[in-house]
């Protein structure tokens, strides 16, 4: 599989253009624009603006995510910023505040 | 969570900086700077167009940038690096590509001189001191037949190019670059062409 993983103890400070499966377990800061699907574990930080096919997250995430097809925070999610994407799911426990916008 | 390894995959490509304490592996590419403790692999096909501090180095793919290692570097048969290299062990496998000065010395010295460089310039234009590369032993033989061949046609068709208009974009058909259309140009790699220029 020819995937990228941020391993936890990496800390990126700049800008990710991947053709692929992208998915974080350490610290981004800066521009992540993403194919297919891009997943925050838990423990991550990401404070970037995103754009994706998925976004899946249960970490920290910080900026704007425009999600292609879908959106998910699942219960460790912590979310701040405006969130773009037709389908939005969001797990009890999650923590999310900013806009939403769905296309209606 | 277990601790995965870090894989920069083939179709992602990553600029700024990326420090970290843990192995990575670079499948596709990184340009600006990298900062790690432990193994930075570049595998084949992969591009790093960055400053390297890193702990080992193995490189199957192409590096250009200053490289300083604190353990080790290997040079893999497929490997095309161009940079000055500070570490205190060094491999070279027959095959690689190799431009740039070695300090085998004193490490801590080495970094000192790289990052006080980088501070002078911006990261992103920082390019090692290019030389000429020295002709390779296989290709030696190869390169003088070339350049026999190609020495009476370069000059003529460096003329052809300049007399005609300067302001008009130069034309598709001749060597572009008359300057490296010579035994340089005959014997430098593809991938190498770009970065060689004349002091």
């Amino acid at each position: 599989m020819a995937n990228t993983v941020i391993g936890s103890s990496i800390v990126i400070d700049g800008e990710i253009t991947a053709e692929e499966s992208l998915t974080i377990l350490g610290t981004v800061k800066g521009k992540i624009s993403v194919a297919q699907n891009l997943a925050v574990e838990a423990g991550a930080t990401v404070e970037a603006d995103v754009e994706a096919q998925t976004v899946t997250v249960n970490g920290r995430l910080t900026g704007n995510v425009v999600a292609r097809e879908r959106l998910e925070l699942k219960p460790e999610a912590k979310m701040v910023g405006d969130a773009k994407s037709p389908r939005i799911v969001i797990a009890d426990g999650a923590g999310f505040k900013g806009n939403v916008d769905m296309d209606v | 969570m277990a601790d995965k390894e870090t894989v920069i995959g083939s179709d992602t490509r990553i600029s700024g900086e990326v420090r970290g304490e843990e192995d990575l592996v670079v499948r596709g590419r990184i340009d600006g700077k990298i900062q790690l403790t432990q193994t930075l692999t570049v595998e084949k096909g992969a591009t790093v167009q960055a400053d390297l501090d890193v702990g080992h180095l193995v490189v199957l793919g192409a590096v250009v940038g200053t490289i300083v290692a604190s353990e080790s570097v290997k040079l893999m048969s497929t490997a095309r690096v161009v940079g000055d290299l500070a570490s205190p062990r060094l491999t070279m496998e027959a095959g690689a590509a190799y431009r740039g000065r070695v300090d085998m010395g004193d490490i801590a010295a080495a970094r000192a001189a790289a990052s006080s460089r980088a501070v002078q310039r911006p990261a992103v234009s920082e390019k090692p001191a290019i030389r000429p590369a020295p002709p390779r032993m296989a290709t030696l033989a190869k390169a003088i037949v070339a350049t026999k061949a190609s020495a009476p046609v370069a000059p003529a068709a460096a003329r052809s190019t300049v007399t005609p208009s300067a302001s008009v974009p130069a034309p598709a058909s001749p060597p572009a670059f008359p300057r490296v259309a010579g035994a340089m140009g005959a014997m430098t790699p593809a991938w190498a062409k770009k970065k060689i220029r004349r002091r």
